[in-house]
């Protein structure tokens, strides 16, 4: 006898024996659907949460990033404050030397949080001094028709332009005014506006549109911010050469580990020795939210592991209840010419049957789980964590509970095979 | 007539702690194709055991058991089943209908256990043996829903779908009222005319005296064997 055609029968039968016994089919299912709903869930908000992630550290400038800052001296060398002269263009040049894996060095000087004014309007933002490095290193650009970003001419002259965060233009141009050209105030200065940076929405769903006003946008700071030459930054607004950090670009990610090594050395000599900087990488952050993934995977995959092996426990459990309900129908039919064979098909099947149900309804809970952690997610994370469900998930959320289904309808099964028709006949 | 099952020194022991018993110690018989035969004798006296043996449920210690011309007494389980569901019948005292199942499905039961189950034709044949035993009328009922007369005859329809040699039937009126015994009774008796041997395993010498021949058991043995 072929074996699919074996199969319909006792799927059917299983399928019946699942109505006949609705409570007790749905409590033996309970782990099998929690099991399911939670490895799915799990699976689904940790991918949803690695995606937003890779993202996020895209958007900082992505793992060939390495951040330059200045930091107070260290305890012991507090006494040497005096020698310190902080991160300088200086600095750059011999970056610019020293460390060819460095493709770009963007020296930063903040300026502070500052009232632009533009024909009676106003709005308040971030000023930075920046190069024409700036663009590839925090891979951000220009988009056609929006000006131009700071040149190497514009630093060399401490032209007094800006380019605009795009967040910015709305609070301080009518819409019908091209911003560039205009003339904007600062701290009384003015600045003609040469460019519009390219504005940061976040691809798809995963972040939001940073365009998005209020309390929403959680990307809106990347779209704020005016820029301005780093010369014309450090002599007319803060009155000193110190810069307040450098960002550097690497041409190649796999030699992170040797730039951020030479850089480190090249500032110590240059600094005298003095720590009066730290190096940061998104390589550290991405390692650290790894970390944090394996920490999550482990033990959300630990609680929907347990949830399985008790949901096959459950499904185990009732089967041999159901076995030794019906141990008269098993000599039954056995003695109208069901083999052995027959009766263990007949009783996997209905496991299985069982816990293909139970996986569907877990499928069904996650789905609900799913929608309550974006919730949370969206609520909690600056990036708006979103999570989608994929089927491919779901799919093997579905398979685990049938193998998990199969193991445990193995031995009530073999019971069921290997009775003996005429002890099950003869049993009250 | 031809015989259809001839057994030889059939002995079935069994293990009770230390003790050998013997629930048959050295049977000879011989049933003849379309023969209504009566097993009769007390508990205990081994009629049940040469039931299930003949039957193809159990296997002999010892002994041979020729049906339709072949060796079966040392038959694997699988090659058993295969008689069960082809060549033999039961008909039990407590019916043992499948309560979840409707009373076509029951009776179509025995065929879906074949090699090449089809279940347009066993629905058929069920209909065609349920009509036999007057129970047309009765398809999609569920056996809670009949009373014990019309159970057992739905459990000869289902022990004559599969068209057996024969059909064993085990008390089959024990659960009965008087009217249905007879009807019960009559009902088998009548279906040796198609050829099928019954035996009626009983105690109950007023039931076994409705068949032509009574084999007489005890202690494991054939003490009486008469034609009447």
């Amino acid at each position: 006898m072929n074996f699919l055609e074996r199969l319909r029968p006792a799927v059917v039968n299983g399928l019946r024996e699942l109505r006949a016994n609705k409570i007790r089919s749905l409590l033996s299912m309970s782990g099998i659907i929690l099991g399911v709903a939670s490895l799915v869930a799990m699976v689904t908000v940790v991918q949803g949460m690695v995606g937003n992630f890779r993202q996020f550290v895209d958007a900082m400038g992505g793992i060939e990033k390495i951040t330059v800052d200045k930091q107070p001296l260290p305890k012991e060398q507090e006494h040497l404050a005096e020698l310190s002269e902080g991160i300088t263009m200086r600095d750059v040049d011999r970056l610019r030397r020293t460390v060819p894996l460095v493709r770009n060095i963007s020296p930063e000087a903040r300026v502070g949080f500052e009232k632009l004014a533009f024909d009676g309007r106003e709005t308040s933002t971030y000023v930075n001094g920046v190069t024409a490095d700036y663009l590839p290193v925090a891979k951000r650009w220009v988009d056609p028709g929006q000006g131009r970003f700071i040149s190497d001419l514009d630093v060399l002259n401490l032209n007094d332009v800006i380019v605009l965060g795009s967040a910015v233009v709305p609070d301080l141009f009518p819409a019908n005014v091209d911003p560039v050209g205009q003339v904007v105030k600062v701290r009384g200065r003015r600045f003609t506006v040469i460019g519009i940076l390219n504005n940061i929405e976040g691809s798809g769903m995963q972040i939001r549109s940073a365009s998005s006003r209020g309390s929403g946008g959680s990307w809106r700071w990347r779209n704020s911010g005016v820029f301005i030459p780093v010369s014309t930054a450090l002599t007319k607004f803060n009155g000193n050469d110190r810069l307040s950090g450098l960002g550097l670009r690497i041409a190649d990610p796999d030699q992170l580990r040797d730039a951020v090594e030479q850089t480190e050395r090249t500032l110590l000599a240059a600094h005298k020795g003095l720590r009066d900087f730290s190096i940061t990488t998104n390589e550290q952050t991405l390692e650290d939210f790894r970390k944090t993934e394996v920490a999550f995977k482990l033990s959300l995959g630990g609680v929907a592991g347990i949830s399985l092996f008790v949901g096959g426990i459950g499904i185990m459990n009732v089967m041999l209840a159901s076995i030794n309900e019906r141990i008269r129908e098993i000599g039954v039919r056995k003695a109208v010419g069901a083999r052995g064979s027959d009766l263990f098909l007949q009783f996997l099947a209905e496991a299985a049957v069982v816990s293909v149900v139970g996986g569907f309804l877990g499928l069904l809970v996650s789905t609900g789980i799913v929608g309550v952690m974006n919730y949370i997610l969206t609520q909690a994370l600056p990036t708006g964590a979103v999570a989608t469900l994929d089927w491919a998930i779901m799919a093997q959320g579905l398979a685990f509970s049938v193998v998990i289904g199969l193991i445990a309808g193995v031995y009530p099964a073999l019971r069921a095979a290997r009775l003996d028709p005429i002890e099950a006949l003869r049993h009250e | 007539m031809t015989s259809l099952i001839s057994i030889r020194g059939l002995r079935k022991t069994y293990r009770m702690g230390d003790e050998n018993v013997h629930a048959l110690a050295g049977v000879d018989l011989d049933f003849a194709a379309g023969e209504f035969v009566a097993i009769l004798g007390p508990s205990g006296s081994g009629k049940s055991t040469l039931m299930h043996i003949l039957g193809f449920m159990d296997t002999p210690s010892e002994g041979s058991i020729v049906f339709e011309g072949e060796e079966v007494a040392r038959l694997g389980a699988d090659r058993r089943a295969w008689y069960r569901s082809n060549r033999v019948g039961f008909v039990f005292q407590s019916f043992n209908l499948l309560p979840r199942l409707t009373v076509l499905e029951n009776v179509a039961l025995p065929l879906l256990y074949r090699e090449r189950p089809e279940a347009e034709a066993a629905a058929a044949a069920a209909r065609v043996a349920l009509e036999r035993v007057g129970m047309s009328h009765r398809l999609d009922h569920r056996p809670g829903q009949l009373s014990g007369g019309e159970r057992q005859r739905v459990a000869i329809a289902r022990a004559i779908v599969g068209s057996p040699a024969i059909i064993f039937a085990d008390e089959p009126t024990g659960n009965l009222d008087v009217r249905n015994v007879d009807l019960v009774l009559d009902l088998l008796g009548s279906l040796i005319q198609e050829g099928i041997t019954v035996v009626l395993v009983t105690h109950d010498l007023s039931v076994a005296e409705r068949a032509r021949r009574v084999i007489t058991m005890r202690a494991g043995l054939v003490q009486e064997d008469r034609q009447r």
